[in-house]
């Protein structure tokens, strides 16, 4: 029996770990967190459909379940050796761990939003990211400490940290865009009477519903697309916020007061996944993410044989292209051990 | 040549533009956007597009003149651009080729020549008080006027050391830091650069039927600083 090592236990890693016991190897499912699921736990809806996170990540829990493999939980990899066609890991907890394959699925970081100083998130009380608005839509949960009582004029603003030089960002983070007109629609939902506003640079609807939901935000919902870049957000006494962009279709500079500020925040590679790709040795790009072999038949190829990527590690990924990703992931896998 | 092509051997536009997205930050950042009717965003647009006769149109278009090259656009676009560097050499090359008196805010090219240009090189300043004449600054009201007229015991006043030798704001600028500024503007071309509005202004100035009697232009000067068509601003 060939045994693999999967690093990282969110939806990548335990959609691989489970098609891999499928296919009759024997896995350990390596989380530095007290639980798994990375960060599906921190969202409640899905896009294009709205489905509750929480069952995505159950289903994906029971699967683990039902099935026997190892989970580490809140253990990290401390070292990834190769010696004689065998990784020898250790862990942090002095856990040692010998496998024939690695499959890193380290997944990605949210922009800090902090980094883009000129929209004032963490210095005015009524900025949030989308990460944050994703928490305050649980059924129940108050919206007023960060929007205000009545809050009559809500805008977003798309590609914070994303396609952004300044950031260090050049790469598109792809959910965001759909992140905000589901999360517009929702708020939409629960405030009928704000007016809500998403400056944008482009709309990229690349998935499937996603445009029929960008229609329906505007049709239905009567949400304002304003095609153009935000400069910056200043802070006035009754806490409300003025915002300025030029509305690029019309050519015109544009000021705006609102009373919540939601910045859509892109993926980053992040710290997990740079350690990951030093601890194994692997290549990765200029923007941070994994480097795969290709573009189109390798993509689960890391740079070293034997190791394997799966899911955000290797570029910005929904959640249903991860769980595919992961699950490519795992065929590679086992391909490429019968050969062995 | 082309004029783009003249263009990207300016080093500024080469390191102003490298690809416009036409996101509009520097538009939304733009202090002379918000008052005239200037968009950053679209000059940006014209010279990318490489488009002869609408880069020859900007060339003698009042747009190219609101700029205040303050630099905020450097400070917020997502591709690097800075259209305050295009706008540079936009004017460079509007001034080499005459262009500049086509537009209003262009002909003032030759009042800030030889008020701001002309004090920089034989007085190492900017403005100087003797610059405010009220006639020419009614903006500044009666009491610039009185201090105006009373400007060397004003300046005295607020312990300036107005044209006066040794330190202090204002201060005399010794000669061997003027022969300097001197040197500076003959080795970088300032001085044709200052030809060239003299002698394109000079055209201009016969062509609208202002009599050349006056070597100083003053008709000329007169007419470029105090008429507004009053199509500046955004409507």
């Amino acid at each position: 029996m060939k045994h693999i090592v999967i690093i990282g236990g969110g939806i990548a890693g335990m959609e691989s770990a489970c098609a891999l016991t499928d296919a009759g190897h024997w896995v350990t499912l390596i989380e530095k967190e007290a639980q798994l699921g990375g960060k599906l736990n921190q969202w409640s809806f899905l896009f294009p459909d709205f489905t509750p996170a929480e069952k995505i990540k159950d289903t994906l829990f029971d699967k683990c379940q039902e099935r026997d493999f190892s989970i580490l939980l809140k253990t990290e990899v401390k070292s990834v050796q190769t010696h004689q066609k065998k990784f020898n890991i250790e862990t942090f907890g002095g856990q040692k761990l010998e496998a024939d394959a690695v499959v890193v699925s380290s997944g990605y970081e949210l922009f800090d939003a902090r980094r883009k100083e000129e929209y004032g998130y963490k210095i005015y009380d009524h900025v949030i990211t989308s990460a944050d608005l994703e928490k305050l839509l649980r059924p129940g949960s108050d919206l007023s400490v960060a929007a205000g009582k009545n809050p009559k004029r809500i805008a977003f603003v798309h590609c914070v940290g994303s396609r952004d030089e300044k950031s260090g960002n050049h790469y598109c983070s792809k959910v965001c865009c759909i992140t905000g007109v589901k999360q517009a629609i929702e708020l939409k939902k629960r405030l009928p009477e704000a007016e809500i506003f998403c400056f944008y640079m482009d709309l990229r609807m690349y998935g499937k519903h996603f445009e029929e939901l960008y229609r329906e935000a505007q049709e239905k919902f009567d949400i304002q697309f304003i095609r153009g870049r935000l400069s910056e957000a200043a802070e006035k006494m009754d806490k409300s916020l003025l915002i300025k962009a030029e509305d690029t279709l019309s050519g015109r500079p544009l000021k705006m007061n609102v009373d919540l500020l939601v910045l859509l925040v892109g993926m980053e590679a992040g710290k997990g996944t740079a350690t990951a790709a030093a601890k194994c040795s692997i290549e990765y790009e200029d923007s941070g993410f994994l480097k795969t072999n290709d573009t189109f038949l390798f993509s689960n190829f890391s740079s070293q044989e034997g190791i394997f990527l799966a899911g955000s590690c290797t570029a910005p990924m929904s959640v249903n292209d991860t769980i595919l990703h992961a699950r490519s992931a795992a065929m590679e896998v086992n391909s490429w051990l019968r050969k062995q | 040549m082309q004029l783009y092509e003249q263009l990207t051997q300016d080093i500024r536009f080469e390191e102003g533009l490298n690809s416009c997205m036409n996101c509009g930050i520097c538009t939304a950042i733009c202090p002379a956007a918000e008052f005239y009717d200037y968009d950053p965003r679209m000059i940006a647009g014209i010279v990318q597009s490489k488009d002869e006769s609408q880069i020859e149109e900007l060339l003698k278009s009042d747009a190219i003149w609101y700029c205040g090259e303050c630099m905020s656009c450097k400070t917020r676009c997502p591709r690097g651009n800075c259209t305050g560097l295009i706008i540079m050499a936009l004017r460079s090359l509007s001034q080499e080729l005459g262009f500049f008196t086509e537009s209003e805010k262009g002909r003032q090219q030759l009042v800030i020549k030889r008020v701001i240009g002309e004090n920089i090189v034989y007085r190492g300043y900017c403005i100087l008080p003797e610059n405010l004449i009220p006639e020419l600054h009614p903006e500044q009201g009666p009491v610039g006027e009185w201090i105006f007229e009373n400007r060397k015991e004003v300046y005295k006043r607020v312990d300036a050391n107005y044209c006066g030798e040794g330190t202090g704001a204002l201060r005399k600028i010794p000669k061997e830091s003027l022969d300097e500024i001197y040197q500076i503007f003959e080795i970088t071309g300032g001085f044709e650069r200052f030809d060239q509005i003299e002698h394109f202004s000079k055209l201009k100035a016969r062509s609208m039927g202002f009599s050349d009697v006056d070597e100083e232009f003053t008709d000329y000067i007169n007419h470029t600083y105090t008429t507004n068509n009053g199509k500046h601003n955004r409507p």
